[in-house]
């Protein structure tokens, strides 16, 4: 995390609304299909990965999405530190992966940008943009869906009652918070 | 526009995915010994008609997975969705 220029500078508050970015956050994404791939991610990370769909698990530390029957994310749960871009997690998942060829472990902390959205309007600014249904999804904590909102490829991860994480690409992160601002200004 | 259900991800929005164009299109195994017409008929010819057609699919903006789809074509009514490698459901 060297020379960070932070995409979304601000926090955005509304009423029952907020949005902010959170940064700096490892991001990693693993892929494979065996059997050892599962138990050997397993043991790194000290979690088990969800193998249900449109699932998340999470430890102390880290967080794992389901994307797609062979493809999670790994995220810190908390901040890292800005002074270094190796990460201990990173390092252990290629020395039991990777380097077996069991799958492929990509570091994508700065492909993505983590969006936190805090409040009950949360559901009804997504329904603005997106076509996803999320009348069951708002009800299940720890629910992941990829989706697209305002056109743009997102990856949502509800982590608690009326608090939302949102994984977007870096290069769409302005214009998608932007748009985000304009959506809620009319709700 | 019409809900998909993805094989792994369940049901979504048609916007959420591609079509991918007829299934099921054999590659031959010998393709030198093929003439020209025999080449293109297999590369380029598609069936394009109206009713029950056997087509492939991408979750592009979910999953990213392939798969496969029955759908009737004149009213975009979907009859089976199943993996790819598996055996179509319906005839």
């Amino acid at each position: 995390m060297l020379n960070y220029n932070q995409p979304i500078k601000e926090e955005k508050s509304y009423q029952g609304l907020q949005i902010g970015e959170i940064n700096p956050i490892m991001k990693l994404i693993i892929r494979g299909k065996k059997r050892e791939f599962l138990s050997a991610a397993g043991k790194s990370l000290d979690m088990v990965l969800p193998t249900k769909a449109n699932t998340s698990t999470q430890s102390e530390k880290l967080t794992a999405l389901w994307l797609s029957p062979d493809e999670w994310m790994i995220f810190s749960n908390d901040v890292v530190k800005k002074n270094t871009n190796s990460y201990e997690t990173e390092i252990l998942l290629n020395k039991n992966i990777s380097k077996l060829n069991l799958g492929a472990v990509v570091d994508v902390t700065d492909q993505y940008v983590r969006i936190t959205l805090k409040g009950d309007k949360i559901y009804d600014l997504f329904e603005t943009g997106s076509p996803f249904n999320f009348n069951e999804f708002r009800n299940k904590i720890g629910s992941v869906t990829q989706t697209i909102i305002a056109k743009i490829d997102v990856v949502i991860h509800n982590k608690n009652q009326n608090e939302v994480n949102l994984f977007v690409r870096r290069s769409f992160s302005k214009h998608l918070f932007s748009w985000m601002n304009d959506s809620a200004s009319r709700l | 526009m019409f809900l998909i259900n993805c094989p792994f991800c369940g049901e979504r929005e048609q916007s959420e995915f591609k079509a991918g164009g007829e299934a099921h299109i054999v590659r031959p195994k010998q393709p030198t010994e093929l003439s020209d017409d025999e080449w293109a008929e297999y590369l380029f010819m598609r069936k394009n008609i109206k009713g029950i057609q056997f087509e492939r699919w991408n979750h592009a903006h979910g999953c990213r997975k392939w798969f496969n789809m029955v759908r009737d074509t004149s009213n975009d009514q979907i009859k089976a969705v199943y993996k790819m490698g598996e055996k179509p459901p319906v005839k």
